[in-house]
């Protein structure tokens, strides 16, 4: 089961999830990371759920259409949109609120 | 049905009386699954999908209105529910109508009823009436745990076929890719507040019973989809070549 390291404006938030799991859908459905993790659309079109990935990002696939649409440059200092991942080994994730950045 | 379930027990039936009529059973999806349907089948497929699906946030609107006002958690479900599928990110219809057109039909097509099956009719009449008349909570467990909560794992089946086999583009598969995410969340908050809010055994029973007849309901939709237009197809095809 992988382990999900989430910081938020300065907090640390860990639990384990089940495999394959979406941390949008698991925030949609009221469990962790909720209420913590910003999302929106749930569809790759707003980047409200966008994340800089600490750790874990070499085990995630890579990028695809929306995440490479919303995010641009930012892909490469590491960020991706959660709700396009189905996370399958451990990552840490950062989210900060833009007044905290 | 003369005891409560407990909730775990109370998820599992929901969860049995859906999957025996699952729809994934259906001719149609195993054609589609397989790659053996044609584009114009897919479009056909689509000016149907579009009269069940379309009007979803007209059924859960009902719902929303006829829910008690004390279930707070399951007002708000409702309301972002229909919101998501109208205008939190692109309208899904939009997205089912880009899909319709890569199958080379066109918008007019899709929205005209005309083009819809008289089954499919039949099933946007069902939602509508469990929309209206059923106690609200039951039809939360029939349009959201038996309709909707059906979808990702359909779609999970069908996506990759769409890009592989049929090769369609991302884009034009988008419909297809949201429904993963936005009907698990859908789906699994349904079944929060079906397994909250039912709380006597007549409840349960009756919640159990109308999650039965949506899969019967879906099953019976994509069965004449089959019959209707690729069963057909296949006869004619049959009959020229003899």
């Amino acid at each position: 089961m992988p382990q999900v390291v989430f910081h938020k404006n300065g907090q640390t938030f860990i639990e384990q999830v089940k495999d394959n799991t979406n941390l949008v859908v698991r925030a949609g459905i009221r469990q962790f990371p909720f209420p913590h993790l910003r999302y929106q659309c749930g569809m790759g079109k707003c980047a409200t759920c966008a994340c800089e990935v600490l750790a874990g990002a070499a085990d995630l696939p890579p990028p695809n259409w929306k995440e490479r649409k919303q995010l641009g440059d930012r892909i490469d200092a590491g960020w991706r949109l959660a709700c396009q991942l189905w996370l399958d080994h451990d990552i840490e994730l950062r989210q900060d609120d833009p007044a905290c950045t | 049905m003369s005891e409560l379930l407990s909730r775990d027990d109370f998820r599992t039936a929901l969860e049995n009386a859906i999957k025996g009529k699952s729809a994934n059973k259906s001719p149609f999806s195993l054609a589609w699954a397989g790659g053996t349907l044609s584009r114009e089948q897919l479009a056909r497929w689509a000016e149907n999908h579009y009269h069940y699906v379309g009007p979803f946030a007209d059924y859960l609107a009902y719902v929303y209105a006829r829910m008690p006002a004390q279930h707070v958690e399951a007002k708000d479900f409702l309301l972002a529910n229909m919101y998501e599928e109208e205008i939190g990110g692109d309208r899904h219809t939009d997205l089912l109508i880009r899909f319709a057109e890569a199958c080379g039909t066109s918008r007019e097509r899709v929205t005209d009823e005309d083009n819809m099956s008289p089954t499919t009719r039949a099933l946007q009449a069902w939602c509508y009436a469990v929309a209206m008349r059923e106690d609200p909570v039951v039809a939360v467990a029939g349009l959201v745990v038996g309709l909707e909560s059906q979808v990702p794992s359909i779609y999970r089946k069908q996506t990759p076929t769409l890009r592989e086999k049929y090769g369609f583009t991302d884009e034009e598969v988008e419909f297809f890719d949201l429904h993963i995410v936005s009907d698990e969340i859908h789906g699994e908050r349904g079944y929060q507040i079906v397994l909250e809010l039912a709380d006597t055994p007549e409840l349960q029973a009756r919640c159990l019973k109308i999650c039965e007849v949506g899969a019967q309901m879906r099953l019976l939709y994509t069965t004449a989809l089959y019959n209707d237009y690729v069963a057909v197809q296949a006869e004619a095809e049959e009959a020229v070549a003899a």
